[in-house]
């Protein structure tokens, strides 16, 4: 397969390729890289932390002897475990940096944007995420009920307080809104039947699934024209009977993985795909393999979000931050922070990631993170902080963010290509003709120093 | 070239700056018809308590439902024969005397979410409470009116939701050297200038280059215009002192900005709140009335209209924690020189009929608040801008 196709196909379905990857697959067809692609991503590698300090609060006995004994205690674990999701984020990117399996991590970075949860609990939110990781490439239908179990959405969109006497609407609406069918493709009438149906839906401390048989609805429900005592499950199944559901998921797709603008009849193609059997794995293999993904116009189209501009980086030089929460103040400053989604909707993605502020940030990114390069700008407090606390979020006034970097790979992978070549690397999108000029005059000093050029240039924004 | 020649080269380069046309173009378009006046808004965030802010000192409902926590009668600042301002606030007191103060009682929205997060973007965006939309009611005004990001500025690092747009955002600064100088890294300078434009394209990457172009142009025309700004007023040495001062050097600057976007930090008060409340509503009290000094001073005040908010108000009973927890309904406030109905626009809060929370019931639409400001004071189309028509209210002419 052409280089360019492949370098497409990575920075799609992965988060860029190393120069020798590209070569061990450059004389390789279209059906073994994709093969290979896959097979890496066959088994699903959970996030996990060490999380054996909040054992007894995910054990129900051991927490109600506790609840009688010692509710200060309780308290302060608990607000541990805020801090601790923090922990998970640091982990998550990199799980991200490192990872080998690059599409699975690429699509648990897609469906969190799709079932979006959030969740101070961190050893329901660990579950959830792996969640996410286990079914990525699986199928549909399974994803969607093990989604509608798990403790982190139950509390997130208020299932646990969905009883048969006060049923509580909120997971039935967003299930439809947003996970599966979109505005406008359902009735209100059918939100009130269905939530009915998931009345009951509970979770233990452990984050084991059960159903509170007293507080679920067993009677007569009509959804979508059918009428039965249906739960949850049954109700999941008429969703994906509509097509609507299969077309809904693969305009996200298409649109996170081929091209933010959609081609109807691709998007009609590959919702017949989906719609077989609401298998992910197949849906993906058809994308790849399809002779339109490598259209000329769906390369370097689309702006990378936050974390992919990041993780990007980092794959190419690793770095440690000396002070953790730095790493989180980069996310913040551009808008994204994994695990603290906005809302329930997600993050809209592509221009929207784009501001005067967002973008210069971004632009600056390389220079800050391998250059040792200033930032004066504060990240902005926290809606429970106090006045003092608000304003002083690293209120240095000459900020540097302290990184040990690491060069190996970049000194084995790019140190001794030609200028022109680290560019073809480097740069996806096709480079502005003035901005192509500016670059083919500057003699180039170092690689290193032409590295940090090239991701300072608005292509590089571009995946 | 040498990597130092091309650094030294390049800011050289940047006292030549090269405007492409289509900024030009923008610019003028910025010039239109848009008026003089201005408005500020105020995020009282975390969530002001309204009721010991503005305090019914004549209900028992309220003494008895806040032991620890209600302020005795005599220590408020009496207003009416019903309602009393907290002891810190005596500065919005003299505002209020002067006629320069409206405050709307028990404004909110239907279904109100408890969450920081969801209400702010609620009120953010304008929209209801079970509904996403991801542009800011100010964001969408500058898409429709204001067209360059400097028509909205927060007073800050970052932007929030309030000033995206759906095609072009406002922009954020609280220092506008600062803003400058990164835009003039030497790196950035060079790509831009080399730019000629004429093939940028309506793609992502047309978008982020003009994307850069404008907020280069925006931070140099923020910078540039408001520089050589000398205040005569001392502010409070707070941030959100700081923040007020330089929303005034913009204004008194004569900034072609229509609307600021201030967020003030710390009402979140669910633990021994008497204390902390009292500094925070000094803090701001003292502010504001400078503030409003400074504009006067300058003969902006008559031109610009204050909104404060929080996203929401607290809990009428107290907790266990001598604080309160998050409520809906709240108060607002609205300053300026040209109010129709200064002093108190409506009712008290009823402390009696509360909602299923026990929380104080809305009566007033937060949006009809934002509709009566576009229509009448920024004289624009409040219903593009809010994708609904709300009705309006009397509170300035």
């Amino acid at each position: 397969m052409k280089t360019k196709y492949i370098q497409h196909l990575y920075s799609r379905a992965g988060f860029g390729i190393f120069p020798s990857e590209l070569k061990r697959l450059g004389s390789k067809s279209k059906e073994t890289i994709i093969q290979d692609l896959f097979s890496r991503s066959e088994r699903a590698n959970p996030l996990v932390i060490d999380l054996s300090e909040f054992n007894q609060l995910r054990d129900d006995n051991a927490m109600k002897a506790m609840k009688e004994a010692n509710k200060e205690a309780i308290r302060k674990l608990r607000q541990k475990s805020r801090q601790k999701v923090m922990e998970l984020n640091y982990a998550w990117i990199e799980k991200l940096r490192t990872a080998d399996d690059v599409l699975r991590e690429k699509m648990t970075l897609f469906w969190a944007n799709i079932f979006v949860c959030k969740d101070n609990t961190v050893w329901h939110i660990q579950q959830y995420n792996n969640a996410l990781r286990e079914h990525a490439l699986g199928n549909f239908e399974d994803f969607v009920k093990t989604i509608a179990r798990e403790p982190s959405m139950s509390k997130y969109l208020n299932n646990k307080q969905n009883v048969k006497q006060h049923p509580n609407e909120n997971f039935a609406r967003e299930l439809m809104e947003l996970f599966t069918l979109g505005e406008g493709n359902y009735s209100e009438e059918d939100i009130k039947e269905s939530a009915r149906a998931f009345t009951g839906w509970s979770f233990k401390p452990d984050g084991q699934f059960f159903l509170r048989k007293r507080k679920h609805d067993y009677g007569t429900k009509t959804f979508f024209g059918k009428t039965g005592e249906f739960d949850g499950d049954d109700i999941i199944d008429i969703i994906l009977e509509q097509k609507q559901c299969a077309r809904f998921i693969c305009e996200k797709v298409y649109r996170y993985f081929v091209n933010p603008d959609i081609n109807e009849s691709q998007l009609e193609e590959i919702t017949e795909v989906f719609y077989r059997g609401y298998d992910i794995r197949e849906l993906m293999v058809h994308i790849f393999s399809s002779e339109w993904f490598y259209d000329e116009e769906n390369f370097g189209v689309k702006i990378k979000s936050p974390i992919e501009l990041l993780v990007g980086i980092l794959r190419i030089v690793p770095l440690k931050f000396e002070k953790p929460r730095q790493l989180l103040y980069v996310q913040k400053m551009m808008g994204q922070v994994l695990l603290n989604p906005p809302n329930v909707a997600g993050w809209k993605q592509n221009r929207s990631w784009i501001d005067s502020n967002t973008l210069m940030f971004r632009m600056k990114l390389a220079s800050l993170l391998l250059n040792n390069a200033v930032i004066n700008l504060d990240e902005k407090g926290e809606f429970e902080d106090t006045f003092e606390a608000y304003y002083k979020k690293e209120n240095a006034r000459k900020r540097h963010l302290r990184t040990t970097k690491n060069w190996d790979v970049f000194n084995s992978e790019y140190m001794t290509l030609q200028p022109s070549r680290l560019k073809e690397h480097i740069i996806i999108a096709s480079v502005d003709k003035d901005t192509d000029a500016l670059l083919e005059n500057l003699s180039v000093n170092s690689n290193k120093d032409y590295l940090i050029q090239l991701m300072s240039i608005p292509e590089y924004q571009l995946c | 070239m040498q990597r130092r020649d091309f650094i030294k080269q390049s800011s050289l380069a940047s006292s030549l700056m090269f405007v492409p046309s289509f900024v030009k173009a923008c610019e003028s378009l910025a010039q239109n018809n848009l008026g003089y006046k201005k408005l500020v808004i105020i995020q009282l965030s975390g969530g002001n308590d309204g009721l010991n802010t503005i305090v019914p000192y004549k209900n028992d409902i309220y003494y008895k439902s806040r032991p620890a926590l209600s302020i005795p009668e005599n220590n408020i600042i009496k207003a009416t024969d019903e309602l009393g301002f907290h002891p810190s606030l005596s500065p919005l007191k003299n505002l209020y005397d002067k006629g320069y103060l409206s405050i709307i009682n028990n404004v909110g929205y239907p279904n109100p979410v408890r969450s920081h997060f969801r209400s702010t973007d609620i009120w953010h965006t304008a929209s209801n409470s079970n509904e996403y939309i991801s542009s800011g009611w100010v964001g969408r005004y500058i898409d429709q009116y204001g067209k360059m990001p400097y028509s909205g500025i927060e007073l800050d690092d970052s932007l929030s939701l309030i000033l995206k747009g759906e095609t072009i955002n406002g922009i954020a600064t609280k220092t506008p050297r600062v803003l400058h100088n990164i835009m003039k890294t030497p790196y950035f300078e060079k790509v831009l200038n080399q730019q000629t434009d004429d093939h940028l394209s309506e793609h992502n990457l047309g978008y982020l280059y003009k994307t850069m172009i404008e907020a280069k142009s925006s931070a140099k025309y923020i910078y540039e215009t408001t520089k050589t700004y000398s205040h005569t007023k001392e502010y409070p040495n707070n941030p959100f002192g700081k923040q007020l001062k330089t929303t005034a050097t913009f204004i008194n600057s004569n900034l072609q900005t229509k609307i600021y976007y201030v967020s003030m930090g710390g009402f979140d008060t669910h633990v021994n709140q008497k204390n902390k409340q009292a500094r925070l509503l000094d803090t701001f009290a003292k502010s504001m009335e400078i503030f409003v000094d400074d504009l006067e001073r300058n003969n902006t005040f008559k031109d610009t209209l204050i909104l404060t908010f929080s996203e929401f108000g607290r809990r009428v009973e107290q907790n266990a924690a001598r604080g309160t927890d998050h409520g809906a309904a709240n108060n607002v406030f609205v300053i300026g020189k040209n109010l129709k109905k200064p002093g108190f626009y409506n009712e008290s809060p009823d402390l009696v009929n509360l909602d299923g929370n026990k929380d104080v019931k809305y009566s007033i639409d937060f949006r009809s608040i934002y509709a009566t400001i576009l229509n009448k004071w920024l004289e624009v189309g409040d219903k593009t801008i809010l994708n609904k028509s709300f009705s309006k209210l009397d509170f300035i002419s």
